[in-house]
């Protein structure tokens, strides 16, 4: 039986990819245990018991190696987990660290490794693209005021001030640029990315490498609609052959493994880079929707067997988001808080 | 030069599946996007237009020749530059 542990299992409007996930497995796997790993008691895939059977909190990634793997083996011993598909950025070093522990305790994983985690960093994105042969748009790195100024004068404005890790906001000034670095290096730390806009069609790819330099499928995604954070509300499939090419090249390249998501802007038709992120998006569900299930095929691909590498999707297929409520008893909210587990 | 592969419905839905761009379009520019799903050149096009429409050559013309230049901003005439 296989008992997959998934994490980001918050479905809110700024949603992790564990719900699209779970939905994926389940739609392939009969025989399954789906065990939520959370961060917050509050995050809403732990009360959806149709979806996820059991639920435990883990502790934050930065308190470090041990206790977060002695939280994992207590979970296996609980509920015999035997694989984990991480869905975030902040934990990932951390299973990238742990990948031959668990291994060996029985808990497979189908994650990048630590140098391609590095490799497609936003620092370093730059250089990644050079080596893929994608242009990316101007982009400065600054770490003081005067090196915010001097980026301002070369890229002008609009411009994009992106935090290191997360949040990219756009100034239309240098008062407003400078207000965002001061934001964003408090909450992130440095540098601070100054980013060229470049106008176009936001695509997106979503594909699992299989560490050889092939993958197990693409799907790519055009943004019809967003939140106001950015997330897409409404998508549409497409099928755009430069775009293949370019994600086969950096896959190839870079012999990626696992989930990922590759972000370009298209102005007519030249492709940007804007940002490869080492874990499924929130939106992957389209992919099973479309008969491309991911999240089957890096379980298998951890689990040592053969996916599928059929990718032979329409494109045309529409993506909707939207959001749901439901009631359930407070014993659910109370037994997570109190036990760490449900 | 020739247009894009596009999905056109009857009613005048165009889908380009490359770019996920959607756009509509009235009945004489699904007139003529038909035609040019076919294959005609723009001269057929053209004599197809002045023989459904009470319209006289020079209007048509310059109808027709705009109605391309749109598809060309909107990236489904394809330059052959790419």
């Amino acid at each position: 039986m296989l008992k997959a542990g998934i994490t980001g299992i918050n479905a809110v409007d700024n949603p992790a990819p564990g719900i699209g996930v779970v939905k994926g497995l389940r739609t392939a796997f009969s025989d399954l245990q789906v065990v939520g790993l959370s961060y917050d008691v509050t995050e809403p895939g732990i009360f959806l018991a149709s979806l996820i059977d059991r639920v435990f909190i883990l502790p934050y990634p930065s308190r470090g190696k041990e206790p977060f793997f002695e939280r994992l083996m207590y979970v296996r011993e609980k509920t015999g987990l035997n694989l984990v598909i991480p869905n975030l950025d902040s934990e990932l070093p951390l299973f990238i660290s742990l990948e031959d522990e668990l291994r060996d305790e029985g808990v497979s994983l189908f994650i990048p490794t630590k140098a391609q985690f590095e490799l497609r960093a936003k620092d370093r994105l730059i250089r990644l693209a050079k080596r893929i042969g994608i242009s990316v748009p101007e982009t400065k790195m600054v770490s003081t005021e005067a090196e915010l100024t001097k980026a301002l004068d070369d890229v002008g404005f609009p411009v994009m001030v992106k935090g290191v890790f997360y949040e990219a906001k756009i100034a239309a000034s240098y008062v407003e640029a400078l207000k965002f670095f001061r934001e964003i290096s408090s909450r992130w730390g440095f540098p601070v990315i100054v980013q060229e806009v470049v106008e176009g069609d936001e695509l997106n790819v979503v594909g699992v490498g299989d560490g050889e330099g092939g993958h197990f499928g693409l799907v790519a995604m055009k943004k019809l609609t967003t939140t106001s954070l950015g997330k897409v509300w409404m998508g549409v499939t497409i099928r755009n052959e430069a775009l293949f090419e370019s994600v086969e090249h950096f896959v190839s390249e870079t012999k990626w493994r696992g989930a990922f998501e590759y972000e370009v802007k298209a102005a007519g038709s030249k492709l940007y880079l804007i940002e490869i992120n080492p874990r499924f998006p929130a939106w992957l569900y389209l992919a099973v929707g479309v008969g491309v299930n991911l999240p089957e095929r890096v379980a298998k691909a951890a689990l040592g067997e053969v996916p599928s590498r059929d990718w032979n999707y329409e494109a045309g297929k529409l993506y909707v988001r939207y959001t749901e409520d439901f009631v359930t008893d407070m014993e659910v909210f109370k037994r997570i808080i109190t036990r760490g587990e449900r | 030069m020739k247009l894009k592969k596009i999905a056109v419905s009857e009613e005048g839905f165009i889908f380009d599946p490359e770019t996920g761009n959607s756009f509509t379009v009235s009945s004489t520019g699904l007139f003529i996007l038909e035609r040019l799903k076919k294959g005609m050149s723009l001269d057929e096009i053209l004599r197809a237009l002045l023989d459904e429409f009470e319209v006289d050559e020079k209007t048509a013309r310059k109808d027709l020749a705009d109605f391309v230049q749109q598809l060309r901003l909107l990236g489904l005439w394809e330059d052959g530059k790419r």
